[in-house]
């Protein structure tokens, strides 16, 4: 046995912090307190994945949640997701409607080109409109060419900043998939805030060669996609699992006085079929219920956030 | 390679021209027992295996062969107990595999329509022709044990290729159940123009992905059926909503499940603005009342 060669124990990145440079440590009860508008403890913001999966979509080496699993030409996989952008987002719009809560929708920019009417349905609603790369058959990692890149990142760009113009501020890599350039070349295009790292309940400064982006928290744990859809969780769980993190956050924010976040991360085609949208319903009143909320847009939650520092 | 299926037009879920049903009915419900041959040596296809196991998958063959000795006749009695009629989505062959079942279900005034030949014989790689002499082979069967016209396909295992669609209008088949999109009827787009309507069928209410896939024990299946069915019946006073119920005798079909079938169409019938249907008359209906209006509601680009 010879082992591993001796650069396998040379540790160039070993310090105090993070071994990369897009963020400092930060400790959650030691984050500076934060206010939200009314005095409220929980900001409630609601992120729905707007996405489009073509049938043709690379299957290596990342495919996204809901993306063909059938063989080709999945009409399976492609028609059970385009269910959502027909009728599941209506479903959620009208329920959040009817409770006056805004959301931020982050968008597969090709959307754009094929539903032109669900864009301005989304922008009647008061909706935020954010970037979610191209489309699902888009996804950033770390082997696609720069150049490659860029040029997906300038045509989703175009392609939502012509329907929303300067409304579009934030960034969604889909899947939560980048490169080690994306945050570089999402902050060059313009975007002030960007959501695809999972590593907070607040918000932070994250660093890019295009001057700072603001972080917002989209976890992992609480999504629908992965709780529903690749944990094959039940809508009951995946509705306690919510309850139960907006009973902590709110706890939190009482003992503490700084203001949390409850971030929902939430898919058409999951929350918005017909079995399910009661629930979803139903959730969002006993998360009304509880008092303390301030439903609101990425962008509002990013201004109210920068006013108390 | 396409990116989208492209026989359907965007068509959002407001302010659609309305559907109305028979009798002033707000929803209307059909039932699809999926009641297939799973071939013991099927050969390969390119695209899929049939069989997870090397052949013989005698676990997996014999799952599905309970399904046509045991659990297709609990289902069936289940469903005549409540007056609730099937749409049999049917693997032709079974016709002459078990001839005892097509005379069951005649003699209970279901439909049959084609699920192809066998579940074991996929669409993908064959050639227009090919397709073709699969689907008039499957309405010449189909009429011959039945006396009945096969209106209705549901592409085996969903294995449809880019033209089946296509190959399905030239044929002259009313209504297709290959797309998922859509909790109404809707038109579809083939290169010839001939007419051809999808009606939903659903992989959300299915036995298949929620006992298989997903793990569901059989009360929460049928909680789910319910409140799929109390979401469409609500949505169905503003316009009529179709729900639909797949269903494989071999998964209902079993002792422990039988129950929750029951519970979900006895929660069914105890409404009474439900059109109880099979889907030659979804579809027949949609043709001759509504499919005009969604055309132009389309070309208005959906006001």
């Amino acid at each position: 046995m010879t082992g591993l060669p001796p650069d396998y124990f040379v540790y160039p990145h070993r310090r105090r912090g993070m071994d990369h440079a897009r963020y400092p440590y930060r400790i959650l009860p030691r984050t500076t307190p934060l206010a939200w508008p009314g005095g409220a403890r929980v900001a409630l913001w609601i992120a729905v994945h707007l996405g489009h999966f073509p049938m043709d979509m690379p299957l290596k080496p990342v495919v996204a949640p809901g993306g063909m699993e059938r063989p080709y030409p999945s009409f399976w996989d492609f028609t059970q997701r385009d269910y959502g952008n027909r009728i599941g987002i209506y479903r959620m719009m009208k329920a959040m409607a009817a409770r006056g809560l805004p959301a931020t929708a982050l968008i597969s920019a090709t959307l754009a080109r094929e539903y032109p009417v669900l864009m301005n349905d989304i922008a009647a609603a008061g909706w935020e409109p954010a970037c979610a790369g191209l489309d699902m058959a888009h996804i950033h990692h770390g082997q696609v060419a720069e150049a490659e890149e860029a040029a997906w990142i300038t045509e989703a760009t175009g392609l939502l900043r012509a329907r929303f113009g300067d409304a579009l501020r934030g960034w969604h890599s889909p899947a939560h998939s980048e490169s080690h350039r994306t945050p570089d070349l999402v902050a060059k295009a313009g975007f002030a805030w960007t959501s695809g790292w999972v590593n907070d309940d607040l918000p932070y400064e994250f660093a890019t060669e295009a001057g700072p982006m603001m972080a917002m928290p989209l976890p992992q744990d609480l999504s629908d996609q992965r709780m529903l859809h690749q944990q094959n969780m039940a809508t009951e769980d995946y509705v306690t699992a919510i309850l139960a993190a907006h009973a902590a956050l709110d706890a939190e924010a009482a003992a503490t006085g700084s203001g949390r976040i409850l971030t929902l991360s939430v898919t058409p085609w999951l929350m918005g079929q017909a079995h399910r949208i009661g629930a979803f319903a139903g959730m969002l009143d006993a998360i009304l219920a509880r008092g303390g909320v301030w439903p609101a847009t990425a962008s509002q939650i990013l201004a109210a956030y920068s006013g108390s520092r | 390679m396409l990116k989208t299926p492209g026989h359907y037009a965007y068509m959002p879920w407001r302010r659609r021209p309305r559907i109305t049903w028979p009798g002033g009915a707000r929803i209307a419900v059909w039932v699809a027992p999926n009641i297939e041959h799973y071939e013991y040596d099927p050969p390969p296809n390119a695209r899929r295996m049939p069989w997870p196991r090397p052949v013989p998958d005698i676990l997996g063959y014999s799952w599905r062969d309970y399904g046509n000795r045991a659990g297709f006749w609990r289902m069936a009695d289940v469903m005549a107990r409540h007056g609730v009629r099937g749409s049999v989505s049917l693997n032709v062959a079974v016709c002459d595999h078990y001839p005892e079942i097509i005379e069951r279900c005649c003699e209970l005034g279901w439909e049959l329509f084609s699920h192809g030949t066998y579940n074991t014989r996929y669409f993908y790689g064959m050639s227009e022709d090919q397709q073709r002499d699969v689907i008039r082979e499957n309405r010449e069967t189909i009429l011959r044990a039945s006396g009945q016209s096969m209106d209705g396909w549901l592409t085996p295992a969903i294995s449809n290729d880019e033209t089946t669609q296509d190959i399905l209008a030239e044929e002259g088949i009313l209504y297709t159940l290959d797309l998922l999109h859509d909790d109404q009827p809707t038109p579809i787009r083939t290169r010839s123009g001939k007419r051809l309507v999808s009606i939903p069928y659903s992989l959300e209410v299915n036995d298949v992905p929620l006992l298989v896939m997903r793990n569901t024990p059989p009360e929460r299946y049928a909680a789910i059926c319910k409140a799929q069915f109390d979401q469409l019946y609500e949505e169905g006073e503003e316009s009529g909503t179709v729900l639909c119920l797949p269903l494989h005798p071999f998964l209902i079909g079993q002792p422990h499940r039988i129950a929750a079938l029951d519970d979900v169409l006895r929660h069914i019938t105890a409404h009474d603005k439900v059109w109880l249907a099979t889907g030659r008359e979804i579809a027949q209906h949609y043709i001759d009342h509504h499919l005009a209006a969604h055309e132009a509601w389309i070309v208005e680009g959906t006001p």
